[in-house]
């Protein structure tokens, strides 16, 4: 560390009646040319080894000008006029916030002193990184570089309190197209990767891609100027992309193309089908259907289901049998017991459950496999995230940009609460796994209906540190999230925000200096609040190491969607180019769509070496169809009042 | 009034009310001979003129107090200080500085256990003239006069030692230069008075000097000093109009030189420029050109508790 007496003081401390220094704010004077500004940090050394450290949250200039009528006067009116042969004498006068008192007790007003800018050792003592970065298990991930006064220093911001167990929770605020809050997740996350102690435990992420490509590229390398390259080696960082990147994306309603913008023919194979079925989506029943639908009884009725038909052995009263694990399963179970109830002719009631009821959670269920269609097949087969066997430092994207506002809830709200229960149970197979969210104020909005996401994310907010369950969350105004999801955010990073949001009381406690470089923060910039600062820095992290969304999108253009033989046969040539189309045509030719999409995702799911056996094997011997002479007539349902009907 | 005093052909005031009787005039008249017109003239100036590149500016503080009384005898601690600020490229930057703080008491007046005591401060102990009677006042008076002596000998030293270092750069000095120009420097001295306590011309030549116009100065002549004679002549930094006779009213002073006359006008014009920036937070704005207030800001600040 070098002595604050061996540099040159680039200020000294002021106090007057009127700005006194106390032990939280002092002020001190520059000369005219500085180096330091708004965001600098700063060093008050006192006698008896006493040190301030403070960072700069104002600065006035002004000279010794009565009133503008004087410059008037003398100018006679002319701004063109002749310049005063003397500049007037001119103060840079400026407000720091008290960082840390070294030693901490006692809490005294800051000496009326010499000011120094900082060097890295000052930085260090001044954001208390001292304290993780230099003890026994060292905790510290870089966060980015500050910079001022030509001093490039590294700062961390500490694990324990990133990823918990003393806080946890990252919340990243910024307006839209500066590509500042994807970017410093994208950086943050390889970071986490790359620097989170061994003895910290195993971490992964799970990205939700909500919206266009900015996710779909993490493991392609970006272009890095070089300046980002020694950003990252003061960070001691490796500019690289993710290792280990897993795609997930839902079909597209024709059930074969995937949706997602990482579609083209290199990346396909990368991309694992997110497919569900009954079982899979009805255990989050309350996502699906409004909250007007889900009444007492209707709730009843989706209990007893659950627990009572779902994936077991179920006989109804008119001597049926059911095994029900889609969706059509259900219906058939539904339509057995209207049928039964209508030749009874007895009673509107099933087990306590009035047929009304029944009808309308059947409605509700039964369009769920068509509004999710693509995510939610009716055939039973099902490609999931791999829970229980996550793995380390692996980043897990689901992109639900193609999918509409329901579906994406739902993927949600199944994939946390899966990824809850496993943590809870430390069945997931790594310690800790960040949720990556966009658009916060979207699924946790400040007001608007209390949602069932919402909820969950309140949860993971207050509790999920506890498990290891930490959420990455951005959103462009902060003020529009719920106070409970943004306040519980142990880390807050702030890009380039709106003048009406800084407006806004969330903000009060920044100086005008401070709202003002936050409203023009350049790009890469970023103003950061963790627990040990004690003041907000400023820091300047440097470009993600992975290709940007829309790099991605035209080194990687999508395909475009193709019939279902060629979607499939594209399909398989992404995991073994040397399968021909013309064979898989022919393979699948005459065959049920829904039998290839069950042998598609069984091969995807299982990767095998021998893809094409795989396929071929899990489809099965074409059994020949069956020509029906006349249809059967169905008997038209007993028409009965439906009081939810419009 | 202001219609009657039109009227009969006069110029409206400020009619600013005042207490009390203006202090008496030490030195109400004193003599002067014309040097460059035979008759004082106005001198229109037009626009005024760029300053020199190099321009050093002096001035000078003085405080005192009486710390106490030994019998009747006032124990008066002095402090005198000057400056010289450098301006370049506009901007003021110390150049110079000295500061004295002694005690001023009449010695005789004290037996040698008194003075040993006051020795004992640690500063010099400066005599002054003691009245042949006490008297509360008189005798703080006297000391004062020591204070104010000692102040323009530190004057007087700082601008020497500036002159000899500072090149071609001219001084100007707050106040007469009388006691600056002997040496082979004396050029580059210009003097700014303020006060008009005492007046040089009369009759027809004092009605020009003292309704000069604004951007006028009269024509050069010559005064006698305590130690050499000077050149001097008006400069009407602001219109009077409204005000006073002796309002925007300088005297400038340089050495008795041929090109004192010769380089008046010129020099008149650079020192018009010095009106801005207006030194306006203080009451003698319209007489004090902006770097010498500074320099009185910077001793003054240097003073400490000394205000």
């Amino acid at each position: 560390m070098t002595s604050g007496h061996e540099r040159e003081p680039i200020g000294r401390v002021i106090a007057t009646e009127a700005l006194p220094a106390g032990p939280h704010q002092f002020y001190f004077w520059t000369a005219i040319e500085t180096t330091i500004g708004i965001g600098a940090i700063v060093r008050v050394d006192a006698p008896g080894d006493r040190s301030v450290y403070a960072v700069v949250v104002d600065g006035k200039a002004y000279s010794d000008l009565a009133t503008p009528l004087h410059e008037v006067v003398v100018a006679d009116g002319d701004p063109t006029g002749t310049r005063a042969p003397t500049r007037r004498t001119e103060v840079r006068l400026w407000t720091a916030a008290v960082l840390r008192h070294e030693p901490e007790e006692p809490v005294q007003p800051v000496p009326l002193a010499d000011v120094f800018a900082a060097d890295e050792a000052d930085v260090e003592m001044a954001l208390r990184m001292d304290a993780f970065l230099r003890s026994a298990t060292p905790t510290g991930v870089p966060v980015g570089v500050y910079r001022a006064g030509g001093l490039t220093a590294p700062v961390f911001v500490d694990a324990d309190f990133l990823l918990g167990p003393e806080s946890a929770h990252l919340n990243i605020s910024g307006v839209s197209g500066l590509a500042t809050k994807t970017s410093a997740v994208e950086f943050l996350l390889s970071s986490v990767f790359q620097r989170l102690p061994e003895h910290r435990g195993s971490v992964a992420a799970v990205c939700f891609n909500v919206k266009g490509p900015d996710l779909c590229f993490l493991d392609q390398p970006g272009t890095l100027t070089e300046a980002d390259r020694e950003l990252y080696a003061t960070l001691g960082m490796d500019p690289r992309p993710f290792e280990r990147v897993r795609y997930f994306a839902p079909f597209k309603p024709d059930g074969v193309n995937v949706n997602t913008l990482r579609s083209h023919p290199d990346l396909l194979g990368s991309v694992q089908p997110l497919v569900w079925g009954l079982n899979e989506v009805l255990g989050y029943h309350e996502v699906l259907l409004n909250r007007d639908d889900i009444d007492a009884k209707a709730d009843a009725l989706l209990d007893f289901l659950i627990d009572r038909v779902v994936e077991k052995e179920f006989r109804d009263e008119w001597g049926g049998t059911h095994r029900v694990r889609t969706f059509s399963d259900l219906d058939r179970l539904f339509r057995s017991v209207f049928d039964g109830l209508e030749s009874a002719g007895r009673s509107d009631v099933w087990r306590t459950h009035h047929i009304a009821t029944m009808r309308k959670v059947r409605n509700r269920l039964i369009n769920i496999s068509t509004r999710c269609k693509g995510l939610v097949t009716d055939d039973g087969s099902v490609s999931d995230l791999p829970f229980g066997a996550f793995e380390d430092r692996t980043v897990y994207v689901l992109d639900v940009a193609g999918m509409d506002q329901l579906a994406q809830d739902l993927v949600f709200t199944r994939v946390v609460t899966m990824l809850r229960e496993q943590l809870e149970r430390r069945e997931l197979g790594v310690d800790h796994v960040i949720v990556v969210v966009d658009e916060l104020n979207k699924y946790a909005p400040g007001d608007g209906p209390d949602t069932y996401v919402r909820r969950m994310l309140l949860d993971i907010s207050e509790r999920g540190r506890y498990l290891g369950l930490v959420l990455f969350a951005t959103q462009q105004f902060r003020s529009q999230v719920h106070r409970r999801v943004v306040g519980n955010a142990g880390s807050v990073l702030f890009g380039r925000m709106d003048m009406d949001e800084l407006a806004t009381p969330g903000y009060q406690v920044l100086s005008p200096a401070t709202k003002i470089k936050l409203a023009t923060l350049p790009k890469g910039e970023l103003m950061v609040r963790h627990p040990h600062f004690t003041q907000p820095v400023f820091v300047r992290f440097p470009r993600p190491s992975v290709l940007s969304g829309p790099e991605g999108i035209k080194r990687f253009p999508p395909s475009t969607d193709v019939p279902f033989d060629e979607a499939v046969g594209r399909q398989l040539a992404a995991m073994d180019r040397r399968i021909p189309a013309t064979r898989v045509r022919d393979a699948i030719a005459g065959r049920r769509e829904e039998d290839v999409r069950r042998a598609l995702l069984a091969t995807k799911r299982t990767a095998p070496d021998d893809v094409f056996g795989y396929f071929i094997g899990a489809l099965g011997p074409a059994v020949p169809r069956e020509r029906v002479a006349t249809a059967v007539p169905v008997t038209p349902l007993r028409s009965v009042e439906d009081p939810y009907a419009p | 009034m202001c219609d009657a005093v039109q009227e009969a052909g006069g110029t409206v005031s400020a009619g600013v009310p005042l207490t009390h009787a203006a202090p008496p005039v030490a030195a109400p008249f004193a003599s002067a001979k014309h040097v460059e017109h035979p008759n004082i003239q106005a001198v229109d100036l037009g626009a005024p003129d760029p300053s020199p590149e190099q321009v050093g500016f002096l001035d000078g503080i003085q405080r005192y107090a009486v710390e106490g009384r030994i019998g009747l005898v006032p124990v008066v601690r002095g402090y005198v200080a000057a400056a010289v600020l450098r301006r370049d490229h506009g901007a003021l930057r110390a150049a110079d500085s000295e500061a004295e703080e002694f005690v001023v008491v009449p010695l005789a007046r004290l037996d040698a256990t008194q003075r040993d005591a006051l020795q004992r401060t640690g500063l010099e102990l400066v005599d002054c003239e003691a009245a042949e009677r006490s008297h509360p006042i008189l005798d703080v008076q006297l000391a004062a006069k020591v204070v104010e002596e000692r102040r323009e000998t530190l004057e007087r030293r700082v601008a020497r030692r500036q002159l000899a270092t500072s090149g071609d750069a001219w001084l100007v000095v707050d106040g007469s230069v009388t006691d600056l120009v002997g040496g082979s420097d004396a050029q580059r001295v210009l003097g700014v008075i303020k006060s008009h306590e005492t007046q040089f011309l009369e009759g027809a030549d004092l009605d020009v000097a003292l309704t000069l116009p604004a951007h006028h100065r009269t024509s050069v002549f010559a005064r006698s000093g305590r130690r050499a004679t000077v050149y001097t002549w008006y400069l009407r930094l602001w219109p009077w109009e409204e005000h006073e006779l002796l309002h925007g009213l300088v005297r400038l002073e340089r050495a008795a030189f041929p090109e004192t006359v010769t380089e008046a006008t010129a020099v008149s014009r650079w020192v018009l420029g010095e009106r801005a920036p207006l030194a306006a937070r203080d009451g003698r704005w319209d007489r004090l050109i902006y770097p010498v207030q500074q320099v009185e800001t910077y001793l003054r600040a240097q003073v400490g508790g000394w205000w």
